[in-house]
């Protein structure tokens, strides 16, 4: 099994901080504040998940997973919203509707044709396995939605011309969906490209630490990469779509106050 | 024929146009004046419905603009403004964008109606393999106008075409829109267009007001544009 790391050892670990802080404070970046604060957050936010995965293993309640489920899209579909930045109001539950659809279709996939666990709502895969997932789709939504709307909003006269042109919403939209879809996959394709090259994906170092097999892990690491891709793909176009008949007017001008 | 009644426009808290009346009849060549910022653009573009009014209607040939008439309504007008988007790649493909769309699919036009009209556009069939990166202002102007008259529109909203545009392009241009079949509604500040229009409406205290076409124009155009900052809004 893996070594446990002793609070000393812990220690060690925040010690090393002190090298990137050194870093900032000679080049002054004013970034040392959020930079500890960071570190605090992710020590509080993992202790607090730690503590809390720990039950929910042990208990393996599906109804608890699904509740930690839900809550984890909530959190992910409020923080695409922010930082595409769209009114939360006026998005909500359609962009929950695209993020959670997609990431639970893949994740079902994954789990119930792939894996086959016992039992097959087993906590120690669904909640990872769905944490993965949601966590990639989140970075690639919000480049998709901001990519999608500062792109006509960017091209207001172009986007007229389509519409003067004859072309419906649809229709008239379909370059900037062309385009914010590629900006969030494009640099999936490229991490896909390289795995196990450039980069040793997370997922499977952790395995491999955790004390599984090499092949057992690249097997796991492929399913999970298919399924963010995949994932990330359904929700950006799922997101856009569910969005556009609350981001245009009977007229089919982008509405001014959508944006926060 | 169009006609805008009562018209009161906002844009950014600033109101430009209040309670304003315009009729335009078919083949009228009409052209807005003003100095910049007071509304001219947002007019143009409030008449195909792509910025709303506060108060006031729109009527094209009896069809009130609402939401379920824009469509019909921006399928007869063109809207041509100072740099017109080709939107593709090449200039075949823009001309044909349009006939993608649901709404004219199945009317695509034969290589022969494209060259004649290009032709008399003093355009020549070369272009239509020019990738849109090199097509220079004037190009594209009378490309935007080929695509409109491909599509059979006769009604032209042409918002400072004639800007950025050498002479020799300036004037085929303006003779393709001065047709006597073409209803044209323009923003410009080019004498030689305001001139060839028989109508000049200018924008004064929020309202629309003709003033007469006569020599006087220049005098009045010079008054205009010694308080105007210059460039579009």
């Amino acid at each position: 099994m893996t070594v446990d790391l002793s609070v000393t050892a812990m220690l060690s670990m925040y010690a090393m901080l002190v090298i990137p802080v050194v870093i900032f404070f000679y080049l002054q970046l004013g970034i040392i504040r959020d930079t500890l604060i960071a570190a605090v957050r992710m020590t509080v936010q993992l202790l607090l998940v730690g503590l809390y995965l720990k039950y929910i293993f042990q208990l393996n309640n599906p109804l608890l997973s699904l509740l930690w489920v839900t809550v984890m899209l909530v959190v992910a579909n409020i923080s695409i919203l922010n930082k595409a930045g769209l009114k939360r109001r006026l998005f909500f539950w359609r962009s929950l509707a695209g993020v959670a659809g997609s990431t639970l279709f893949v994740s079902c996939w994954f789990i119930l044709i792939a894996i086959q666990p016992d039992p097959i709502y087993d906590a120690r895969y669904m909640v990872p396995i769905v944490g993965m997932i949601l966590g990639n789709c989140l970075r690639s939504n919000v480049l998709s939605l901001e990519r999608f709307y500062s792109g006509i909003r960017k091209n207001e006269n172009e986007f007229m011309t389509y519409l003067m042109l004859g072309a419906n919403l649809r229709e008239a939209t379909r370059p900037y969906l062309r385009d914010a879809i590629k900006a969030a996959v494009n640099p999936s394709v490229a991490t896909m490209a390289t795995m196990g090259i450039v980069s040793l994906p997370g997922m499977m170092t952790g395995q491999i630490l955790g004390g599984a097999m090499p092949m057992e892990a690249i097997k796991y690491q492929i399913g999970i990469m298919i399924c963010i891709f995949t994932a990330m793909v359904l929700a950006a176009l799922l997101n856009i779509l569910l969005s556009l008949p609350v981001a245009f007017d009977d007229y089919q001008r982008l509405k001014q106050n959508i944006f926060q | 024929m169009i006609v805008l009644r009562d018209i009161t426009i906002q844009l950014y808290g600033k109101t430009l146009l209040e309670g304003a009346n315009l009729q335009i009849d078919s083949g009228d060549k009409v052209v807005i004046r003003g100095p910049s910022g007071c509304g001219k653009s947002s007019l143009l573009k409030t008449t195909v419905g792509a910025l709303a009014t506060q108060k006031g209607t729109v009527r094209m040939d009896g069809l009130e603009l609402s939401a379920t008439t824009v469509d019909q309504i921006r399928a007869r007008i063109a809207f041509i403004g100072q740099e017109p988007v080709l939107g593709a790649e090449n200039v075949r493909d823009a001309l044909l964008l349009p006939f993608h769309y649901k709404a004219h699919s199945g009317n695509h036009p034969s290589d022969k109606d494209i060259i004649r009209l290009l032709e008399q556009l003093h355009l020549s069939a070369d272009i239509l393999e020019k990738p849109s990166s090199r097509i220079s202002g004037g190009e594209k102007q009378r490309i935007a106008i080929t695509r409109a008259l491909l599509l059979g529109k006769t009604v032209f909203l042409a918002d400072e075409v004639t800007s950025a545009l050498d002479p020799e392009s300036r004037t085929s241009v303006m003779d393709e829109l001065f047709r006597s079949e073409i209803t044209l509604l323009s923003v410009s500040h080019d004498p030689e267009w305001i001139k060839r229009c028989n109508r000049v409406v200018e924008i004064q205290s929020l309202q629309l007001r003709e003033s007469v076409a006569d020599p006087q124009i220049g005098n009045q155009k010079s008054a205009i544009e010694n308080a105007d900052t210059g460039g579009g809004e």
